[in-house]
């Protein structure tokens, strides 16, 4: 025979139809037996009958809408984040491709060019001059040409910052429309 | 639903899934309109009021949609699905400080339940008792509260409910036996 503490799982097993055709028959020659246990059971019973007659809560109609919205809300964001990196991307590329014959005339002014070209040892030597001069270079042309840099900075900027609106202007213009219900 | 149907669906959930990982929008909204209802519900009855239920379900679709990638096809899509729901709503449910219903849902805001009949005194009294379920719910921890759900709800094996909560069989048959214990306790003073 079973004991009480036993039996409760067993019970709450029972209304799940877990127990095999020889656990059913050693509860219930408990429960005939401990009135306790007997009363507990009944309890469940009740219990069960009103929770498997719970019905199920219907979604409201708008939740598809704004779970769909919300959706598209998060596409729209990351493709514009993806183009905005592309643009500023694409506008140092570019700035730098203008710039580039400033600092190769540079290397070659300072005669370290041709030195680089033709390698050797001399070259490491070089090359730690090379960066001096650079400095000495950059400082310049910082002093020379502050207020065109400066100029020529601000407008990337505002070429950068009108190009990714243009960009995520046509990204809402040319998204696919949300399906309605 | 007949076998043929339940095949047929399959099938076209495979297909949505397939589609909605190749960045298809309206595939995805397919599977939305096929789970919202249980979503929602499993929501509903794990935090207690319709506005937190909303926006649970809102969550969990984004998620299921964010990680669409790492869904196991060997899985029923429904079981990670409201295993996801399941966990955002116990890790809400931990969250939260203070217990309390908002005032527009103690004034019960109207939840439509399926198969709700046309005759409105059947409807009021049937509210009532959803009501009353709803409140024997809410007297029960979090991680309870979802197997419950999931048992009465879903029709959830033990073994289901193992998997969608992280628990053992044997945790779940404890789990089971214990929430059931305190409801009926419950019931038997109302």
């Amino acid at each position: 025979m079973i004991r009480c503490e036993q039996t409760g799982e067993m019970m709450s097993a029972r209304l799940d139809g877990r127990l095999d055709s020889t656990e059913i028959a050693l509860l219930e020659e408990h429960l005939a037996a401990c009135s306790v246990c007997r009363a507990e059971w009944r309890g469940l019973q009740a219990l069960d009958r009103v929770l498997a007659s719970a019905q199920t809560v219907r979604a409201p109609v708008r939740l598809r809408v704004q779970i769909m919205a919300r959706l598209s809300r998060r596409e729209q964001a990351r493709c514009a984040i993806i183009g905005g990196m592309a643009l500023a991307l694409g506008t140092v590329a570019l700035a730098l491709l203008v710039l580039s014959p400033i600092f190769v005339g540079l290397l070659d002014v300072m005669g370290i060019a041709p030195v680089l070209i033709s390698g050797g040892l001399e070259t490491v030597t070089h090359l730690l001059a090379l960066l001096g001069a650079l400095g000495r270079a950059l400082l310049v042309m910082v002093e020379t040409f502050a207020v065109p840099l400066a100029c020529l900075g601000l407008f990337g900027l505002m070429i950068t910052l009108a190009l990714n609106g243009l960009w995520i202007g046509t990204v809402r213009h040319l998204r696919v429309g949300v399906p309605g219900d | 639903m007949k076998l043929s149907e339940r095949s047929a669906r399959v099938t076209d959930e495979k297909k949505w899934i397939q589609l909605a990982l190749d960045g298809d929008q309206v595939a995805f909204g397919q599977l939305v309109t096929a789970y919202q209802t249980p979503v929602y519900n499993l929501a509903y009855r794990m935090l207690g009021n319709a506005g937190e239920a909303e926006e649970a379900a809102q969550e969990t679709f984004l998620r299921v949609y964010l990680h669409l990638h790492s869904y196991d096809s060997q899985r029923p899509f429904r079981s990670w699905l409201l295993s996801i729901a399941s966990h955002y709503c116990i890790d809400r449910l931990r969250r939260r400080r203070i217990v309390y219903l908002p005032l527009e849902d103690e004034i019960a805001a109207p939840v439509r339940m399926v198969g709700d009949s046309p005759n409105p005194e059947a409807v009021l009294v049937r509210r009532e008792q959803e009501e009353w379920v709803q409140r024997l719910l809410v007297s029960l921890p979090p991680i309870d509260r979802a197997a419950i759900t999931l048992r009465y709800w879903y029709d959830y094996s033990y073994e289901e409910i193992a998997e969608g909560l992280g628990l053992t069989v044997s945790a779940v048959k404890s789990r089971l036996y214990r929430a059931r214990r305190l409801l009926a306790k419950v019931v038997q003073r109302e």
